[in-house]
């Protein structure tokens, strides 16, 4: 079994780098999705294990919300207003994105190992990827112009977030993972809103473009 | 009793938000704004008595706990909420009728009002960690679409920059916070209740380094949503750009709600992980905080950016108090919470009264408002000294407990420092409100549109608050406010 979650937890990080060199938003889109099916797999391996009931629920809520729903909010949302076969600009080239990823991911291992864990359901490895998988997230959201390619950074990195909470408080009931799903769900339509609006106003998805404000 | 009033307090804005949403005309909606915020005035204050009695008032379970901490917070939510919420009448009526805004555009703004309001009355009342985690995060989620609320380009750039930081911010809290519960796993084993009382029980016996950990991630996550620097770049932005009614709910008490999840962190840490520590942490970005803004305030133009530097000021000088661990600092940081509350949704009121009038930020294009709006200027100079800390008014009394509370911590370098701080800040604060209001009238004089006179109801209210509590804090307030310093320095 654990064979199964290492290499579950593998494919995340995997899909996590797909998300990193995506150049078309459409790509970034099948990557979330994808990631959240391996995700949605981690939580279904956990209750296979543990047999606890609200891991199951977690993961047919994360294959339904984070796999399905979103991405398709998304793909819909992009196809509206962004061109989705476009490419999108980067701060950070493709080459140096994919140096600075190992080395987050790399720092996530390190970090993992300096915490001392309970063991629960997921060992240290699982710990090492999902913090990666939340640093990714995060230079995916900074290292992006692209509006729309931030989104899918911020919620990469609320995926490592859910990995993390199976690893440390697996034990957290239920209710407050339906709030977080909850926060994810919305945030994500209100966040595809303001791309929406931003596409309407400005004429481009592009935050380059977004500098009227200073001082 | 309190079993029911807690879940009735939460259902209110949300059955506000309801009928709103289904509501057409324009009367209907302020009637059902403002008797919801009257409701949710006198609910909290019934539960607010029942607390500083001894009680604590909580259902479901822990998942809904009030609180000493929350207390302060919940007594924030729901009167600057109600003073916003009648604001919110007079400023939206004032834009229907100049056809600034449409009449979907009003009941879209007053239903994400309601639902802004509940996520915040739900974190000061929020025992489960998780809970309260989400409905903090969930502030930001709920106020950007009223950031974006005129939807012309700034106010878009400035909503979208708020959800992006503030959004990884949160995460950062979250990832804080699921330490935590792992800290919690080392004593009470994989599965346990993560609420406030449980843990805190528990506190002394939390792991170290974990505690520390948890602390400094939630300071850092929460840090960015409270807008202390250098975390901070969204707020000037975002602040400014909203709607006046809506800035003064996000500077005045939204960014007490992020706080909240903070210091309901250090006091689950600060046992284990040595309270020394932590508290440096919140010395330096108090102190980084109050800088950052200073230096901003110095060579600002825009007056409501100017008040939104002066809410990083503020919060930096709330995180130094409690950063100084006595308990004179501790509860003027706390009684420096209610003030600023208050004194900032004052002068976001006033100042909205000014853009509806002559619909220019600009600290220079406004002269003579003595002459030209005699009732906004006397808010407007009395809120700046308010605000500034002059005295008698109530900021200088908790910013004074704050610096002498660190000099007898022997902070003297943050003491000293915080001093000449809040003198330049003052002078940077007060000049340019002064200037507008007493400097010659400019030769565009009677332009714009007079204002209903909505808007200055609960600009006055606040008024007499702000002064009211620079002469006398009522012994119910003073109880709520050392009950909660005694959770963060006991």
């Amino acid at each position: 079994m654990d064979l199964t979650e290492y290499v579950l937890a593998g494919v995340v990080l995997l899909a996590t780098f797909w998300l990193l060199i995506a150049r078309r938003i459409r790509a970034a889109v099948n990557g979330y999705s994808f990631q959240s099916w391996a995700l949605a797999a981690v939580c279904l391996v956990t209750f296979l294990q543990s047999g606890r009931w609200h891991l199951l629920v977690m993961a047919l809520s994360t294959a339904a919300i984070k796999a399905l729903l979103i991405p398709a909010v998304l793909r819909r949302l992009v196809r509206e207003t962004v061109y989705d076969r476009r490419e999108t600009r980067y701060y950070v080239g493709v080459p140096s994105a994919l140096l600075l990823g190992t080395g987050l991911s790399v720092a996530g291992f390190v970090v993992a190992r300096q915490l001392p864990l309970v063991r629960d359901l997921l060992g240290e490895p699982v710990l090492g990827v999902s913090i990666a998988v939340v640093l990714l997230g995060f230079f995916i959201a900074l290292a992006r112009r692209d509006a729309a390619m931030q989104l899918t950074g911020l919620l990469v990195a609320e995926n490592g977030l859910l990995l993390l909470g199976l690893v440390l408080g697996a034990g957290l009931p239920m209710l407050v993972d339906f709030a977080l799903f909850l926060d994810v769900l919305v945030g994500a339509v209100v966040m595809g809103f303001l791309i929406a609006r931003m596409h309407e106003t400005v004429g481009s998805t592009d935050t380059s473009e977004l500098t009227r404000l200073r001082g | 009793m309190s079993q029911t009033l807690i879940p009735v307090l939460l259902a209110v804005p949300l059955a506000a938000a309801a009928v709103t949403w289904l509501a057409r005309p324009p009367a209907v909606l302020y009637a059902v704004g403002a008797a919801a915020h009257v409701t949710i005035l006198a609910l909290a204050i019934t539960l607010l008595t029942g607390v500083v009695g001894g009680a604590e008032p909580h259902a479901f379970g822990r998942w809904l706990v009030l609180d000493h901490l929350g207390g302060v917070v919940l007594l924030i939510v729901a009167t600057v909420g109600f003073t916003s919420a009648v604001y919110s009448i007079g400023y939206l009526h004032h834009e229907l009728t100049e056809r600034a805004v449409g009449r979907g555009e009003l009941r879209r703004y007053f239903a994400l009002l309601h639902v802004f309001v509940f996520t915040m009355l739900l974190s000061a009342l929020a025992g489960n960690l998780g809970l309260l985690w989400t409905a903090i995060a969930g502030t930001t989620i709920v106020s950007a679409p009223l950031v974006d609320f005129y939807g012309s380009r700034e106010p878009l750039e400035a909503a979208w920059k708020y959800i992006v930081l503030t959004t990884a911010g949160s995460m950062v809290a979250l990832l804080g916070y699921l330490v935590l519960y792992q800290a919690g796993v080392h004593v009470l084993g994989v599965s346990y209740d993560f609420s406030f009382s449980v843990l805190s029980a528990v506190a002394p016996r939390l792991p170290a380094a974990t505690a520390a950990t948890a602390f400094l991630l939630v300071l850092v996550g929460f840090g960015a949503k409270a807008g202390l620097a250098p975390m901070h770049t969204w707020l000037p932005d975002a602040h400014s750009q909203a709607p006046s009614p809506v800035c003064a709910l996000l500077s005045g008490v939204e960014l007490n709600c992020a706080m909240l999840g903070i210091l309901r962190a250090f006091a689950l840490t600060a046992p284990a992980a040595g309270a020394g520590r932590l508290r440096l942490a919140l010395l330096a970005f108090g102190v980084l905080s109050m800088l950052v803004a200073v230096v901003f305030l110095v060579s600002q133009r825009d007056f409501k950016r100017l008040l939104a530097y002066s809410s990083i000021e503020q919060m930096g000088l709330v995180a130094v108090g409690v950063g100084a661990g006595v308990p004179l600092a501790v509860s003027g940081a706390m009684l420096q919470m209610v003030n600023h509350a208050f004194s900032k949704s004052l002068m976001f009121f006033a100042t909205g009264n000014l853009l509806l009038r002559f619909r220019t930020r600009a600290i220079g294009s406004v002269a003579g408002l003595v002459h030209d709006m005699p009732a906004t200027a006397i808010l407007l100079i009395v809120g700046v000294l308010a605000l500034a800390g002059a005295p008698p008014f109530s900021l200088f009394v908790s910013e004074f407990s704050i610096v002498s509370g660190a000099a007898v911590a022997h902070q003297w370098a943050p003491a000293l420092i915080v001093a000449a701080l809040l003198a330049v800040g003052f002078l940077a604060l007060v000049w340019p409100f002064n200037r507008m209001a007493f400097s010659a009238p400019p030769g565009s004089a009677g332009q714009g549109t007079t204002v209903n006179p909505i808007v200055l109801l609960p600009a006055y209210l606040s008024l007499v608050v702000v002064v009211g509590l620079g002469f006398w804090v009522p012994s119910p307030l003073h109880a709520l406010l050392s009950g909660a310093a005694r959770t963060l320095a006991p």
